[in-house]
């Protein structure tokens, strides 16, 4: 093997030309595939995590504010949009529904204290089953209208470490506040979000002269809803449409669907970008070799009259092939890891704060992944030529090559 | 020793050997001539196990070589058989050195230092010394063919098989080179040598194939008829 090693290497660096252009391919392809690859994976953990941690089985919200909502839900932006707080008790009519509470949100206006906008909303301590979850240090104590509970991009945008976090005084719309507990990232909007009573939500609004939209104490934005054990949430949602025209009923499924969509053609364009040039980069190297092994069929003939066996010649090729795949993944991996990197902002930017990073293990199984469909590709490339040189006998293949 | 029984190869319609039984001794040095396209070169093939006959049978040291399995065969033409062809046959992208210590590295084994010593003793011997390092690209027509010979010689075979060896040389490399093979003949290694060249009988034994037959050579316009020989 060390010996057909170095014959492979001798050759690659001898005839640079033709090796590099068959790495290139390899390269563009694992290039384009691997931040396809990570984006997708991005994708699905990014759905699941947002499906496990919305908390509520259905959220409804006001009919004609629809994406506004949506985005307020999946991505945190700061928006507006209300509707009657009596639809609640309507909401809780339904059959299959256990238990609702509501949420009010505000949009800050003055983001002085933040380096990113923040939503505030305002929510009910006693009734909300959402957020007491995801609460990470539980003082025990109900929360005061001064207190708030704040999400954890909020906490690093401010404060840095969640340490740090507790007891520190922020100021919201003029009104100062103390930090009482911080979120787990929860991958959805929560995690730009500043929590804090109704009680106070409304009084900020009635406050605030330059706020853009009069709430009324009786109007809120979203209904929470949890359903029985057993029972079918989509249904449920159906049937809280029919009844409450008024709202449009989201489950967690629909939602991220919505989600879905906005990162899915990203990861699509760029998959079908990495097959393309998968298959281009298999036919190059296919071509490549046979055109190689065509040219190098005298010397691959002596190597048989030297006394190299059939297995031997189609070993060398297909190791050949091996390398040069194996080169060409690494620097396509190398290139798209980087890539994939730089680009972390502009993605973020295109798909939204809540986009989960695939973490090491499966950006280490991803890596593996490209670097093994890349020496697939290339021994499937090399295969072919390998069989059909070793078949020939020795002196028809240097006859061949003269 | 070498011995050819019935030996038949056909290319479509084309005969080029016709039932050729053919005895070479132990140490001989034969040569072959005969005109272009006769299947002189096919006949060499035959011998050193680099294509199949038709019919008939080849024997090396009483081993009917093309009943050997390929891996079998592969390992006799690494061990028992040297061949130098008319063509440049080194390897551009080794140097020297690694093209001779080549058919080593297809036994099986990695060359150690006495097989350094070997080939470069070798170079020695062909007049290549201080240009082990150097590619095939930089060394001339008659150096490069130096080379193949050492390397031919590398696993000490019995046998050497050479195509036309001198064909593209000048006469005084060529008169070198043939030199080299009577060298390499009187260490007792047979040498059968396909040659245009009638002039160099003095060297071994001529041979001239002739409609599909080995017979022995005679002179320019008088081969002998008979279909075997000795060497």
């Amino acid at each position: 093997m060390r010996q057909l090693l170095y014959l492979v290497r001798q050759n690659l660096r001898r005839r640079p030309f033709r090796a590099w252009l068959m790495i290139g391919g390899i390269v563009l392809a694992c290039a384009t595939l691997f931040p396809a690859a990570i984006l997708s994976k991005g994708i699905q953990d990014t759905l699941q995590t947002s499906r496990e941690r919305m908390g509520a089985d259905i959220v409804a919200v006001p009919a004609q504010s629809r994406e506004e909502a949506l985005a307020a839900l999946i991505s945190g932006e700061p928006t507006t949009f209300y509707m009657p707080s009596s639809l609640e008790a309507q909401v809780r009519q339904i059959p299959g529904v256990k238990r609702t509470c509501a949420q009010v949100y505000l949009r800050s206006l003055d983001a002085a204290c933040c380096v990113v906008q923040v939503t505030l909303i305002g929510y009910d301590p006693e009734r909300d089953f959402t957020i007491a979850p995801w609460v990470l240090q539980k003082t025990g104590e109900r929360q005061r209208n001064n207190q708030i509970i704040v999400g954890a991009k909020v906490i690093s945008a401010v404060v840095g470490t969640p340490a740090k976090a507790i007891g520190q005084r922020l100021i919201f719309m003029g009104k100062p506040f103390t930090v009482a507990s911080i979120l787990e990232p929860t991958g959805l909007g929560a995690d730009y979000t500043v929590f804090l009573t109704m009680e106070t939500a409304y009084r900020l609004v009635r406050e605030s002269p330059l706020y853009p939209v009069p709430i009324r104490q009786d109007q809120v934005s979203t209904i929470l809803v949890q359903v029985e054990e057993g029972t079918d949430p989509a249904a449920v949602a159906e049937d809280i449409e029919r009844n409450v025209p008024e709202v449009k009923a989201l489950t967690s499924g629909r939602l991220t669907r919505f989600f879905s969509l906005r990162l899915q053609g990203l990861a699509d364009a760029l998959l079908l970008a990495g097959g393309i040039f998968g298959f281009l980069a298999a036919g190059l190297v296919g071509s490549l070799f046979a055109l190689s092994v065509r040219q190098r069929m005298r010397e691959l003939g002596l190597f048989r009259a030297m006394g190299a066996g059939r297995g031997v010649v189609f070993r060398l090729i297909i190791l050949e092939a091996a390398c040069i795949a194996g080169i060409g993944g690494a620097i396509g991996v190398l290139i798209g890891a980087c890539a994939t990197y730089f680009s972390k902002d502009l993605i973020t930017g295109m798909i939204g704060n809540v986009y989960v990073w695939p973490g090491n293990r499966d950006f280490l199984a991803i890596v593996l992944l490209i670097m093994a469909a890349s020496l697939i590709t290339g021994i499937l490339g090399g295969l072919y030529p390998a069989l059909r040189i070793s078949r020939l006998e020795p002196y028809e293949a240097i006859r061949r090559g003269e | 020793m070498i011995r050819l029984e019935n030996i038949g190869k056909r290319y479509k319609d084309l005969t080029v050997l016709d039932r050729i039984d053919w005895r070479i001794e132990d140490a001989a040095f034969v040569l072959v001539t005969g005109r272009s396209g006769g299947g002189k070169t096919t006949l060499l093939s035959i011998m050193g196990g680099l294509t199949r006959p038709d019919e008939g049978k080849v024997f090396i040291d009483d081993v009917d070589i093309w009943r050997l399995s390929e891996p079998d065969l592969a390992a006799l033409r690494n061990r028992k058989l040297g061949f130098v062809f008319q063509f440049p046959s080194l390897i551009p992208t080794l140097r020297v050195l690694d093209n001779v210590l080549l058919p080593i590295a297809f036994s099986g084994r990695t060359p150690d230092r006495e097989d350094r010593e070997s080939a470069l003793s070798l170079l020695g011997m062909v007049g290549i010394t201080g240009k082990e390092d150097a590619y095939p690209s930089q060394l001339s027509g008659g150096q490069q063919r130096r080379v193949a010979i050492a390397r031919a010689m590398i696993n000490r075979p019995s046998v050497i098989l050479a195509d036309e060896p001198t064909g593209d040389l000048d006469e005084t490399t060529e008169a070198e080179i043939m030199g080299l093979f009577q060298r390499i003949n009187r260490q007792g290694v047979l040498v059968v040598m396909v040659t245009h060249a009638l002039d160099y009988s003095s060297f071994g034994t001529p041979y001239l194939l002739k409609n599909q037959q080995v017979l022995p050579y005679e002179g320019e316009s008088s081969p002998k008829g008979a279909k075997s020989g000795a060497s």
